[in-house]
């Protein structure tokens, strides 16, 4: 009688799942609902990564990498080995709306995905720069350091896209045309970050720097096979259901709050700097600083 | 003096459509599991449109069904239906149809009273003509006004009817003018639709509110010039054409399936409503589902 809009069987849409706006279950996949036209074209044949949080951000959740068995049939997954796990994995693909709800009904506040796409695994179709600063720097010396960032990517030709992390962080991605193996993609952050440390006194590149205090690291080794990276317009399990949002440059050059852009500011916003981005994917020749790892 | 009779007049006919209303509801009853409205056998009204010295005879079938659900109260202990009595407010007592009388409320609990015979004296009398004092352009017609329609089909000479139905098509004119159908006259419009001569009652112009009276409207700020044109932006984007077949009585659909099973004997197991929440996912469900046909 009533149309059938979706396969998905919702549950528990009562169940309270960022107590501290009470967002109940029902508004966190509205919200998954209005942004899966922004977000599907990113999930595109990535084997996914979720962290689920079924009881709310504020109890226990999990990381979850095999897809839950009794699922729908109609759910495609794909079975890898994960090198992590050291076993098979069957992955959840999400290259539908009814997947994406699916998933917003299991709790998946976190979506990752990886840097390369189901039929070419080895070889990413963009670069990542995981922008992450550590206590006491704030996401405005994040900033400071994504704008250098920026700058140094302009002058060697690249055009390249910011989004906050949801958290503190800021990722930064660069498109490029899938040929360049994860070792050559992440020896090009990696000098890169070299450069910026040069011209920073905050900027660390070099992994035996990870967590160092009042720095921002450049990271690197997210660059590689299996690793990957939260879902542009994926929520964050932080207490303003704060979501990873694509932001202009521009807006860097203002102070930030990335707990503003969350469930409730995200899904009116106009634009989309992150629309269409793997339309024009670049190359990276003659643009590598020669140093590899 | 001019107000309290025409108060009168309002309160006679609400009195008065009464009945047609429960006929309403029997034929209702009778078409309430077939599909489709079926096509009425019976005309209500037959007379002929007169325009000038010409006439044109025609009878007149309903042709707007309100297909709501219609339930009737039973006793739950032995599902005999129960019947209204009119009982006395001063003494609780039953009051039988020759003790009432009407009595129009001038003010709170006083009542002036009208016996059969003074109202029955001023009842239009239905003279069986549909009378056109002129042609006007349908759609120079406030749609405020109208208030239901009825089919005309031929009587007896169908020539004069195929003519007047030809060039109200051609010229796309209605003929406007007055009916008086049962016992109150309405300002009426005659009009071709769909390959026949329909006619449309209207409303009173004095029964509509003017909406601009409202004292809210006169405190309407003028609006930027940013926000007209996101306003002009988000209509156009949604504009489209309208089709009402969209829209459905989803209840009585449901209804009507439920009756189904219970006739067949078959167990009903009562599906939980969908709760507010559910709407709004339907509802974002749908934007995003065209968004994504767009691509």
């Amino acid at each position: 009688m009533v149309e059938k809009l979706t396969k998905v069987n919702f549950t528990n849409l009562d169940k309270v799942l960022y107590p501290k706006l009470g967002v109940t279950k029902a508004q966190f996949i509205e919200y998954y609902i209005k942004m899966a036209p922004r977000m599907l074209p990113f999930l595109k044949d990535r084997p996914l990564v979720l962290t689920r949080y079924p009881e709310g951000v504020d109890k226990e959740g999990f990381y979850a990498k095999n897809a839950p068995e009794g699922m729908p049939d109609w759910v495609k997954t794909i079975k890898l080995y994960s090198h992590s796990a050291r076993h098979n994995v069957n992955y959840i693909i999400c290259n539908d709306l009814d997947t994406l709800i699916w998933l917003a009904n299991l709790a998946a506040v976190e979506i990752h995905m990886p840097l390369s796409r189901m039929d070419d695994r080895e070889k990413p179709d963009f670069v990542f720069f995981d922008v992450d600063p550590e206590e006491p720097c704030t996401v405005d010396n994040a900033a400071e350091v994504g704008l250098l960032l920026k700058e140094k990517l302009d002058t060697i030709g690249l055009k390249s896209y910011v989004k906050t992390s949801g958290k503190k962080g800021l990722h930064v991605l660069v498109p490029i045309v899938r040929k360049y193996t994860f070792e050559e993609t992440r020896a090009f952050v990696h000098a890169l970050g070299i450069q910026l440390m040069k011209e920073s006194d905050k900027v660390v590149s070099e992994f035996s720097d990870t967590k160092k205090p009042d720095r921002v690291f450049v990271d690197y080794l997210q660059n590689s096979l299996g690793r990957t990276m939260v879902c542009p317009y994926s929520f964050r399990v932080t207490p303003d259901a704060s979501v990873s949002t694509p932001v202009e440059w521009d807006d860097l050059k203002k102070k930030i709050k990335p707990a503003e852009f969350n469930i409730h500011s995200v899904p009116g916003l106009r634009k989309d700097p992150w629309k269409n981005i793997f339309d024009n994917p670049q190359t990276l020749e003659e643009k590598t600083f020669g140093e590899k790892t | 003096m001019e107000k309290k009779p025409k108060r009168a007049k309002k309160q006679q006919t609400v009195l008065q459509t009464k009945k047609p209303a429960e006929k309403a509801e029997e034929t209702e009853k009778e078409s309430s599991t077939a599909k489709k409205t079926a096509t009425p056998r019976r005309p209500i009204w037959s007379g002929s449109i007169t325009i000038g010295l010409i006439n044109v005879p025609v009878k007149l079938y309903a042709m707007i069904y309100d297909r709501g659900v219609t339930f009737h109260f039973l006793h739950k202990t032995d599902n005999a239906p129960l019947k209204y009595e009119k009982v006395c407010t001063k003494d609780g007592k039953l009051v039988p149809w020759t003790e009432v009388v009407k009595g129009y409320e001038f003010s709170k609990n006083q009542y002036v009273i009208f016996d059969k015979e003074e109202l029955d004296a001023v009842k239009p009398e239905s003279d069986r003509r549909i009378r056109i004092d002129k042609f006007v352009d349908f759609f120079s017609v406030d749609p405020v006004y109208f208030y239901s329609t009825y089919a005309l089909l031929p009587d007896k000479s169908a020539d004069a009817y195929a003519l007047l139905l030809q060039s109200l098509e051609k010229l796309g004119k209605a003929g406007a003018g007055r009916i008086t159908l049962r016992t109150k006259e309405y300002p009426a419009l005659v009009h071709a639709y769909k390959g026949a001569i329909v006619l449309t009652t209207l409303r009173y112009s004095y029964d509509v509110v003017d909406p601009s009276r409202f004292e809210e409207l006169s405190e309407l700020k003028e609006p930027q010039g940013s926000e007209v044109e996101l306003a002009r932006k988000i209509i156009t984007d949604l504009s489209g054409e309208f089709d009402i077949t969209q829209y459905k009585d989803n209840y009585r659909l449901k209804v009507e399936e439920l009756l189904k099973k219970k006739l067949k004997g078959e167990t009903i197991v009562v599906e939980k409503p969908p709760k507010e929440e559910v709407k709004g996912l339907m509802a974002a469900l749908q934007e995003t589902l065209k968004q994504l046909e767009k691509k």
